[in-house]
């Protein structure tokens, strides 16, 4: 113990002074026999894969949901129905003819054995995606959608299935592929905001995070639902009939040109689309050139 | 700002949209066009007006959250600016919407990485109407020393489907400090041989003014009527009166080691966690016995506070303490050598250091004790804390811990009163234990 005793420099004179004990990384790095660095002391670094590189983050949550919620086991009721009535118009709209696998095989009932079944995969997976909430079977769902209606069609639409006699008649003809594309983008939608609910959920649940006003926040949600899809498949109308409206506009000036107008087969074709899309994008375009969109903000926050 | 969700859904309509023109399939420009107006529908009318999207460039834009956040604002009350380690601070914000739209907000009140949301949230998801408030209460839990503020506040608004959204920061900050935890001490068993209010080198154990009682003695003329003992008086019948032992009123110094190797194990057990905790501690303990109390950290420079007593004394050394960082590698020779010309001859000096990575120690502390200083050193063990953490496996353990007893044996033999400081042990104990007791 301590000694008392005043100057003890005397004791020391000569003697070599010792380093106090080596840094411990030293010393790990030293030992050999079994001494390895424990694992827990190296930081644990995620590297993200190639593919969550290119989409700027992980592709599925880390995050485990708790039980499903009201509000989720809604959205996954709605996301079913989505998926049936998108599978069965995906089987109609897109016929094996002008299909990769009718490319490859040559055989109208293999490719349509192939289209059926991707259609089916792409039901099937969705459905396992919602019920499981699992990201990845949702891709794979989306992705097999996509690739079901990747086909040479010619520029007519085609219908595999026609048990209503939708093929005469130009403008039900439409319909049904705006209504396709609709549940499609809605199927999108409704599935990814399962899993987005399912988070909010759980943060709500873990107390991650506070939800004032759930209520109100949920019916903007559901009422975006409606106006969104009903807007989106008028303006999609209005683009697939360019070759009724343009030539309904152009006959204000000349009643010939209109009606050669819509016998004109580029009109009709896909082309004719694009020229429509073309026309309402231009207009949506000139609103956001004159900022109407700020305008239109500005107004609203500001109106007494 | 477009989303993840938004981007790949644009880049996806682009791509099917040329794909539809090429392989003539109407199909997939139809999808295009739908999900084309999803997003315009969205960028349009979704309340946030993104400044990409509203064809300005962003340096033309003067408030950079746009005009759906241009109209919130933020305040925030703390229940307490200073508040001592484990203690609790109450946060209030208070966020209002100044516009006559009502806006789906999340609003993130930053909060330090090293605290804890004990109750309530600091992050919401509200709803708040046309020119209305509201007060978002939470508690948050301070369980390390330091300088903190908290804020800014983060909004972001965006549109049902997430597709778009805002955010703004509400640069709203408010400072805190949080000061080392105290241990209440009954007695740290250091006292100045060499007391400083009288003239020349007084040994203690003589009376004078102090509290402690030290014995009787007659009474003379000038004494106070009010140290008579009556007692005595009536037993002897002479007037007595009662000496106390003067208080050892001295200065002491001490010494914290904030290296950057002091800071090594976890962020809430390391020694110079524990260092300033009994710097506080002893701190408090020698101001209250009206010593003169002085501190030097040393790290990346040599910060001292000179000696003073008092109360304001107490809080400058807890407000240096609690923002004493770990950083650099200063020799505690450099530090022996800045201070021995600036203290007094004896004065009781105690240091607190995990003695690693220093080759100096032995050298510096023999200069102290060389000048009769009387010397203590608590030594919060490192090792204990890396090997409790598992970073330590038993054979390096074992190594170590070997080459630190060496070392402490040999400051002992010196003449310091030196106590290897383990993490579960009182720093009461501990001092008892260097004082030999």
């Amino acid at each position: 113990m301590a000694t008392k005793s005043g100057d003890t420099s005397h004791l020391y004179d000569g003697k070599t002074v010792r380093s106090a004990a080596p840094s411990r990384k030293k010393l790990a790095g030293q030992m050999s026999a079994g001494s390895d660095i424990p694992k827990d002391a190296v930081p644990t670094v995620e590297i993200p894969s190639f593919i969550e590189s290119l989409l700027g983050g992980p592709l599925v949550p880390k995050m485990k949901f708790l039980p499903a919620d009201k509000m989720v086991q809604n959205l996954q009721l709605g996301c079913y129905g989505v998926l049936i009535g998108l599978g069965i118009l995906t089987y109609i709209v897109t016929p094996a003819v002008g299909t990769i696998w009718f490319a490859i095989t040559g055989s109208i009932t293999i490719a349509n054995i192939i289209q059926l079944m991707v259609v089916i995969g792409a039901v099937s997976s969705g459905f396992w995606g919602v019920m499981g909430r699992d990201a990845r079977y949702l891709l794979a769902s989306y992705v097999l959608f996509i690739l079901s209606v990747l086909r040479f069609a010619s520029s007519k639409v085609s219908l595999s299935q026609d048990l209503f006699g939708f093929a005469d008649n130009d403008f039900l003809l439409t319909i049904l592929v705006v209504v396709y594309a609709v549940l499609l983008v809605m199927f999108f939608e409704l599935s990814n905001g399962v899993l987005r609910f399912s988070m909010l959920d759980t943060s709500i649940r873990t107390r991650e995070v506070y939800v004032m006003n759930v209520k109100k926040i949920v019916s903007r949600y559901h009422r975006s639902l409606i106006i969104n899809p009903i807007i989106a498949g008028s303006l999609a109308m209005v683009v697939l009939s360019a070759n009724t409206i343009l030539p309904a506009f152009v006959s204000l000036f000349s009643e010939q040109t209109a009606v050669r107008m819509s016998e004109s087969v580029e009109l009709i074709s896909v082309y004719g689309v694009a020229l429509g899309s073309l026309f309402v994008f231009l207009i949506v375009g000139g609103l956001f050139l004159l900022d109407m969109p700020t305008h239109l903000q500005s107004w609203r926050e500001n109106k007494d | 700002m477009w989303s993840r969700k938004s981007a790949m859904l644009g880049s996806l309509a682009v791509a099917m949209y040329l794909l539809g023109l090429t392989l003539r399939n109407s199909q997939l420009v139809t999808i295009a066009v739908v999900i084309f107006v999803f997003l315009t529908w969205a960028a349009l009318f979704g309340s946030h007006a993104d400044v990409a999207s509203s064809g300005r460039r962003a340096e033309e834009w003067s408030g950079e959250e746009g005009v759906a956040l241009s109209n919130v604002s933020a305040m925030r009350k703390l229940s307490s600016a200073r508040i001592f380690e484990d203690g609790e601070v109450s946060v209030t914000l208070r966020m209002q919407n100044h516009s006559a739209l009502g806006k789906i907000l999340e609003v993130k009140d930053r909060v330090p990485e090293v605290m804890r949301i004990k109750d309530g949230a600091n992050y919401i998801l509200m709803e708040l109407g046309p020119r209305r408030e509201t007060f978002i209460e939470y508690t948050v839990e301070c369980p390390l020393r330091g300088f903190y503020s908290l804020g800014p506040v983060a909004v972001r608004v965006q549109d049902p489907f997430g597709l778009f959204h805002k955010e703004k920061e509400l640069h709203v900050y408010n400072d805190f400090l949080v000061f080392p935890k105290m241990e209440d001490l009954k007695d740290t068993f250091v006292k100045s041989r060499v007391p400083k209010i009288f003239t020349g080198a007084v040994n203690i154990r003589q009376p004078g003014p102090g509290s402690e009682f030290y014995s009787l003695r007659e009474y003379f003329d000038g004494d106070s009527f009010r140290s008579i003992n009556w007692s005595a008086y009536a037993k002897t019948g002479k007037l007595m009166v009662n000496e106390r032992e003067r208080d050892a009123v001295s200065d002491i110094i001490i010494i914290v080691d904030a290296r950057s190797v002091s800071e090594t194990g976890p962020v809430s057990r390391n020694a110079l966690v524990y260092s300033t905790r009994a710097a506080a501690s002893l701190t408090k303990f020698f101001l209250s016995r009206r010593d003169s109390v002085g501190i030097v950290t040393y790290g990346d420079e040599i910060v001292s506070i000179d000696r003073d007593s008092g109360s304001k004394q107490l809080y400058i050394i807890l407000t240096k303490l609690a923002g004493a960082m770990a950083r650099g590698n200063t020799p505690l020779k450099v530090v022996v050598n800045r201070i021995l010309p600036h203290i007094n001859r004896g004065s009781p000096i105690i240091v607190l250091s995990n003695l690693e990575d220093d080759p100096t120690v032995v050298s510096a502390l023999r200069d102290f004790r060389a000048r009769n200083f009387d010397v203590t050193v608590l030594s919060p063990s490192s090792l204990e804390f890396e090997f409790d953490a598992k970073r330590l496996d038993r054979t390096g353990y074992e190594v170590l811990k070997t080459e630190r007893d060496v070392l402490i044996s040999e400051l002992s033999s010196l003449g310091v009163n030196i106590m290897d400081w383990e993490p579960d042990m009182l720093l009461s104990t501990a001092l008892a234990g260097a004082r030999g007791f």
